[in-house]
C-alpha cells in the first residue's frame, strides 16, 4: 500500500470510530503541483485525500481556528516535523490543548515522502531532538550563504531592495501558524508604530517587527515565503533569527509542549546582570 | 485644548552656563499647546515652586513640564507643587536638560537646540498624560518574623508590644539562636543565658505572638501589605499540646552519643532531645536521622517511657498558610568552617577549637559546667593561644570583610579564661584591634592591662602537636621576629559568614543578597533596615556581621518600620502599573512568565452561563512594580503602562 493509501485508511478509521471529529489534510490544488487544505469530516470525504511530496504546507495554523477545539473533541492533522514543532509551540503558548490533537506524521525529503511513527506530539520528540542536534552549521541555502558573506552595509542594501517590493498584504502573517494574535501590532493605530503605507521605512518596520516576534518561534516551515506574492525570501530572516537564538540561548523552537518562550523566560541566577 | 506650562531652570550655573535659557524659553514658547514658557534661576527653591503654582492657577494650565535636572532629583518636588496648585500630579513631567544636556555639552548653541528638542518632546508627552490616582491596597496587620535569635525575638516583641499580631518562625526546635550559646557577653560580661532566657519566654508567652518552632518557610507570594506565606511544620513526633516537658523520654533514649549542635560537638545529646536545658518551647523533638526506631524499625523506648503518650511516630510534616502584611528577616549567621585552615590543625587536633566552642566550654550550662577543659584529656589548659581573623580579612582562603565581633569576643575569652584559671596565660595573635563601640576599647584594654593577655601583632603560620602541647609558630611583626609558643589549647576567632542556605532562602522570599550571601538593604546609608522588596525588612546578622547591641537596635528599627506600615488602613502606591487590553490579548502567557514580580495572572472570561470563552492575562496592580517588561514582550501590544503609555512614548519620540 502506498503511504497515501495507508493514511487514507487511518483517517477513515479515526473518523468512523469517532476518535476525531475532523482530519485536516491535503487535497488537489489549482494546478497539478499544488495542494490545498482538506477538512475531512466524514470517512467518504477522506477519499479525496492526497499525500505526496507536494504536501509541504504547514497545516498546524488551522487548528487554532476560532471555536474549532472548544467542544473538547479531537482533531487529526497531517504534519511534517516542522508542523509538529509549531504544534508544540502553540501548546506551549496556550493556544490549544495538545491532548485533542492526533498527529498523522510524515516527512518529505528530496521529493521522497516517508511516514513517521507516532500519533501524539510527544511521540516525535526524539526526532525533534535529533533535528536540533543536526542543525547545519553552514546555511546550506545558496542565497543565505550569499547574504552571510555580505558586510552589514551590503546586507542592509539587499534587504532594502527586497522589502521595497513588499505591498503590505500581510499574506505572510496570515499563513504563519505563529501569527495567531487577534490584533496584530500593524493593526494597532493608537499609536501607529508601524506605518501602513508601502514605503521602505514602513516595510522595514513591518518585516523587522515580524522577525522579532518570531525569534525563537519560527520553525522554518516556509509558509510565509510561499505566501508572499512578491517572493521576498522571508524565511531567511527568520532562519537567521533562529540561528542566533540557538547559539545564544540553546533554544530550538518547538521542542516540547512545555518549552518556555525564549524571550519571556529567565533564570533568577542568570549571571547576565542586564536582565533585571 | 492643551495649555502646557514650561518652566526652565538654570540650576544656577549647572544649566545656565551651557544653555541659553532665555532663548530656550522663547523657542519652546512657540511650540503648539505651550501657554507659558519661563525661565528662573532655581525652580526647586520656595519662590521657584510658588511661581509654578501661581502660573498653574493664573493660566488654568493642563500640564507642566519642568526643564531641569534628572527626575530622580525633583520629580516628586514638582509633582507635589502641582498637586498643591490643584493639578493632578501625574500631569507634570521633567525634561532632563542637565545630566542629559548641559553637563555633557560645551557648545552653547547646539546644547540650547538639544535642550529645546528634549523639552518639546516632553511637552508632546504631557499632552497625552492621564490624570492618575494613587492605588490603594489594604494592609494585613500581622507581621511574620523569620528567625528566633535575639534579633528576631526583639523585633517580634517590639511589634507585639505595640499591639500588633506576630508570627515568629524558627527552624530549630528552640528559640535562641547564637546568643543562647554564648557564655558571657562583651562589653559588660553579663551572662548571656540570663538576659536571653527571659526574652525567649516572654516571646513564647506573649498573647500577640504565635510561635512556630521547628518550622521552615516554603513559599512567599504577594506584596507589601499582602503577603501569602506557606510554612512547613517539620514533624517533631512529639505532640506539642500534651507534652509537659518532663524529659523522661530523653533520659531513656538509648542513643546518647550524638554530637550536640548546640554544644558545637563538644557535648553529646540523645535522639529525642531539646537543644539545651532552657529551650523554649521546652518540648523535645525526635532527630529522625539518628533515632533507632527510624533506622532499624525497633525501639520506641521513649514512647513507652512517656506517661501521657505524647510521642507519635506517625506524625507527618504539616503545612500552614499565613497571611501577613510585613516580613522581618532575622535568620542570622553561621561561623565559618575552619577546616579550610589546614595549617591551624582544626579538626586534626582536638584542642584546636573555635570561639563558639570556647563559649560552650565557658558557659555554666555547657558540657563542662563552665570549666575551661581541654577536649582531648579534660585537663585545664595552662596556656591558650587565641588566633584572631581566622578567616576574616583573608581574601585567599576566608572572606574579605572584617567579622566585626572577633576582636571583642577574643578579648572576652582571654578575660573569662583569666577569671576562671587564675594562673593561665593567654596569647592573642591579631592583625589590628578593632574595638569601636560604646565601652569597647576600654574592654579590650582591660583584657590586656588587668587580665594580662599578651597581645602579639602578627599572623600564625602553623600549629603542630609536640608531645602534649600544641606548638604555635607565628611572627611578631612589631618586633620583627618569629615566635613559637607552646600552648595547651588554641582558639580560632572564626569568621562570621552567612547561613549556608542564605542565597536559596533569599530567592524563596524574593530579596537580594551580596556575594557573601548576606541580605542586601535598599540603601546602605539611608535605608539600612529595608530590603529592596517593599514590606520586607532585615534585622541582625543576616545582613552583615553584627554584635548583639547592633542586632537588637536593627531589630527595633525594623519593628518601627513594620509598625509605621501598620499604622495605616490602606497603602498608597504609585499608579505607574501595567494594564491589559483583554479584547486584544491572545492569551499566550508570555507576559506571565516574563514578569519578574509575578504580577500577572491568568484570567478566565466567562459567558453568562459560566462557560470559559477566552483566557487572558490580568495584571494585579498591587503587585506590579511598573517595570514595563511585559509591555515590551507582548506581541499583540495588549499591555500598556500607565504614565508611560505607548501613546505617550510615541509622541515623545515623534516630538524629537
Ligand atoms: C563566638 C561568638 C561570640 C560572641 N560573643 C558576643 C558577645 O559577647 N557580645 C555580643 O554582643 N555579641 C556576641 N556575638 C555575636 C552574637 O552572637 C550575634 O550578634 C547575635 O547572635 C546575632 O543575632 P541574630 O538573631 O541576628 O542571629 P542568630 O543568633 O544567628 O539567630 C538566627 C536564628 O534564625 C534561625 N534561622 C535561620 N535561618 C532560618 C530560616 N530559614 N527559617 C527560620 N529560622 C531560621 C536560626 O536557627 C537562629 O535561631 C558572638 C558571636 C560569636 C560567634
Ligand atoms: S515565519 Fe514563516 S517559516 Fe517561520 S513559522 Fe512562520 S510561516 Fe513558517
Ligand atoms: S506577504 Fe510579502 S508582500 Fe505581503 S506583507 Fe508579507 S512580506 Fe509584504
Ligand atoms: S503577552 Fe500579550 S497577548 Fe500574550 S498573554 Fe500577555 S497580554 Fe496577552
Ligand atoms: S510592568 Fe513589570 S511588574 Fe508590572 S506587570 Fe508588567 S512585567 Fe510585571
Amino acid at each position: 500500500m502506498t503511504i497515501q493509501e495507508t493514511y487514507k485508511t487511518r483517517a477513515k478509521e479515526l473518523l468512523s470510530s469517532g476518535r476525531v471529529k475532523m482530519v485536516v489534510g491535503y487535497k488537489a490544488g489549482s494546478t497539478p503541483d499544488r495542494r490545498r487544505p482538506h477538512f475531512i469530516r466524514t470517512p467518504e470525504e477522506a477519499d479525496r485525500l492526497i499525500l505526496d511530496s507536494a504536501c509541504i504546507a504547514n497545516l498546524s495554523g488551522y487548528l487554532i481556528t476560532e471555536g474549532l477545539l472548544s467542544d473538547e473533541k479531537s482533531v487529526g492533522i497531517f504534519l511534517k516535523p516542522d508542523g509538529v514543532r509549531s504544534l508544540n509551540i502553540l501548546a506551549a503558548e496556550s493556544q490549544l490543548n495538545i491532548e485533542q490533537i492526533v498527529v498523522l506524521g510524515f516527512d518529505v525529503n528530496n521529493n521522497e515522502i516517508t511516514a513517521l511513527k507516532g500519533e501524539k506530539a510527544e511521540d516525535f520528540s526524539t526526532l525533534i531532538e535529533s533535528l536540533k542536534e543536526h542543525v547545519p552549521q553552514t546555511p546550506g541555502n545558496p542565497l543565505l550563504e550569499r547574504i552571510e558573506a555580505m558586510n552589514a552595509k551590503e546586507r542592509f542594501a539587499f534587504w532594502e531592495a527586497e522589502f521595497s517590493r513588499c505591498i503590505k498584504c500581510y499574506a505572510c502573517r496570515q499563513a504563519c501558524p505563529m501569527c495567531y494574535c487577534r490584533r496584530c501590532i500593524v493593526d494597532c493605530n493608537q499609536p501607529q508604530w508601524v506605518n501602513t503605507s508601502s514605503h521602505t521605512l514602513g516595510n522595514f518596520e513591518w518585516n523587522i517587527v515580524r522577525a522579532f516576534h518570531l525569534s525563537g518561534r519560527c520553525v522554518g516551515c516556509g509558509n510565509c515565503d510561499r505566501a508572499c506574492p512578491v517572493n521576498i525570501p522571508l524565511r531567511l530572516i527568520n532562519a537567521k533569527m533562529a540561528h542566533e537564538v540557538l547559539g545564544a540561548f540553546d533554544h530550538f523552537a518547538g521542542m516540547s509542549q512545555t518549552q518556555e518562550p525564549v524571550l519571556a523566560s529567565f533564570k533568577k541566577d542568570d549571571s547576565e546582570t542586564f536582565i533585571l | 485644548m492643551a495649555k502646557i506650562g514650561v518652566f526652565i531652570c538654570h540650576c544656577g550655573e549647572n544649566i545656565g552656563a551651557k544653555i541659553d535659557c532665555n532663548k530656550l524659553a522663547a523657542t519652546v514658547g512657540e511650540h503648539p499647546g505651550v501657554a507659558v514658557s519661563v525661565e528662573y534661576k532655581y525652580f526647586c527653591s520656595d519662590p521657584g515652586q510658588e511661581s509654578v503654582k501661581k502660573a498653574i492657577r493664573d493660566n488654568n494650565l493642563t500640564g507642566v513640564v519642568v526643564a531641569a535636572c534628572s527626575p530622580r532629583m525633583h520629580e516628586a518636588t514638582f509633582r507635589k507643587a502641582c498637586a498643591e496648585a490643584g493639578l493632578n500630579p501625574y500631569m507634570c513631567e521633567i525634561a532632563n536638560i542637565r545630566e542629559q544636556c548641559s553637563w555633557v555639552h560645551t557648545d552653547v548653541d547646539m546644547a540650547t537646540q538639544k535642550a529645546a528638542d528634549i523639552t518639546r518632546s516632553m511637552v508632546e508627552k504631557v499632552k497625552r498624560n492621564n490624570k492618575l490616582q494613587p492605588i490603594e491596597v489594604p494592609v494585613t496587620r500581622r507581621a511574620l518574623v523569620i528567625g528566633g535569635g535575639i534579633a528576631g525575638i526583639q523585633a517580634a516583641l517590639d511589634i507585639a508590644n505595640a499591639g500588633q499580631e506576630v508570627v515568629l518562625v524558627e527552624r530549630e526546635p528552640s528559640l535562641g539562636g547564637h546568643m543562647a550559646q554564648l557564655s558571657e557577653t562583651f562589653p559588660t560580661l553579663d551572662c548571656s543565658q540570663c538576659i536571653m532566657t527571659p526574652r525567649m519566654v516572654e516571646a513564647a508567652q506573649h498573647p500577640k505572638i504565635r510561635l512556630l518552632t521547628y518550622a521552615e518557610i516554603v513559599h512567599v507570594d504577594g506584596y507589601i501589605g499582602n503577603f501569602k506565606v506557606k510554612v512547613k511544620m517539620k514533624a517533631r513526633y512529639v505532640d506539642m499540646d500534651s507534652c509537659t516537658g518532663c524529659g523522661d523520654c530523653i533520659t531513656k533514649c538509648p542513643q546518647k552519643k550524638i554530637e550536640s549542635e548546640f554544644d558545637c560537638s563538644i557535648g553529646m545529646r540523645t535522639a529525642i532531645y531539646t537543644p539545651f536545658a532552657q529551650s523554649v518551647p521546652n518540648k523535645p523533638v525526635i532527630d529522625k536521622a539518628n533515632c533507632t526506631y527510624f533506622k532499624n524499625g525497633k525501639c520506641k523506648i521513649c514512647m513507652r517511657s512517656c506517661q501521657i503518650n505524647a510521642i507519635n511516630f506517625d506524625m507527618q510534616d504539616e503545612f500552614i498558610d499565613l497571611e501577613v502584611g510585613a516580613i522581618v528577616v532575622a535568620t542570622g549567621f553561621q561561623v565559618q568552617n575552619n577546616a579550610v585552615y589546614g595549617e591551624y590543625g582544626y579538626g586534626k587536633y582536638p584542642d584546636v577549637i573555635t570561639g563558639l566552642q570556647f563559649e560552650r566550654l565557658a558557659s555554666a550550662s555547657g558540657p563542662t559546667s563552665g570549666k575551661i577543659l581541654r577536649p582531648s584529656d579534660g585537663k585545664e589548659p595552662e596556656t591558650i593561644v587565641f588566633i584572631q581573623c581566622a578567616g576574616s580579612r583573608d581574601p585567599s582562603k576566608g572572606v574579605r570583610y572584617c567579622s566585626k565581633i572577633c576582636c571583642m569576643y577574643t578579648a572576652k575569652h582571654a578575660m573569662l579564661y583569666a577569671h576562671k584559671v587564675h594562673d593561665g596565660k593567654s596569647h592573642v595573635f591579631y592583625m589590628d584591634i578593632r574595638a569601636a563601640g560604646k565601652g569597647y576599647d576600654e574592654f579590650t584594654r582591660r583584657a590586656i592591662e588587668e587580665d594580662e593577655a599578651s597581645y602579639v601583632r602578627g599572623r600564625v603560620s602553623k600549629v603542630w602537636q609536640k608531645m602534649n602541647k600544641l606548638m604555635v609558630r607565628g611572627v611578631d611583626t612589631l618586633l620583627g621576629k618569629p615566635v613559637v609558643i607552646a600552648a595547651d589549647m588554641v582558639v580560632l576567632a572564626t569568621a562570621m559568614v552567612s547561613q549556608p542556605d542564605a542565597k536559596e532562602f533569599a530567592k524563596t522570599i524574593g530579596i537580594g543578597y551580596d556575594e557573601y550571601g548576606f541580605f542586601n538593604e535598599a540603601h546602605l546609608k539611608l535605608r539600612p533596615v529595608e530590603s529592596s522588596t517593599a514590606g520586607i525588612f532585615l534585622a541582625g546578622a543576616c545582613q552583615s556581621p553584627k554584635d548583639i547591641p547592633d542586632s537588637v537596635a536593627q531589630a527595633s528599627a525594623s519593628a518601627s518600620k513594620v509598625l509605621a506600615l501598620f499604622s495605616k488602613q490602606k497603602l498608597e502606591r504609585e499608579p505607574v502599573v501595567a494594564s491589559n487590553n483583554e479584547s486584544t490579548c491572545a492569551g499566550c502567557w508570555g507576559c506571565v512568565l516574563a514578569c519578574p514580580y509575578n504580577a500577572i495572572e491568568k484570567k478566565d472570561i466567562l459567558d453568562r452561563s459560566g462557560k470559559v470563552i477566552k483566557r487572558v492575562a490580568s495584571v494585579n496592580p498591587g503587585l506590579c512594580q511598573g517595570c514595563g517588561t511585559c509591555v515590551t514582550f507582548c506581541r499583540s501590544n495588549s499591555l500598556d503602562l500607565a504614565g508611560f503609555t505607548e501613546k505617550q512614548i510615541f509622541a515623545e519620540v515623534m516630538g524629537l
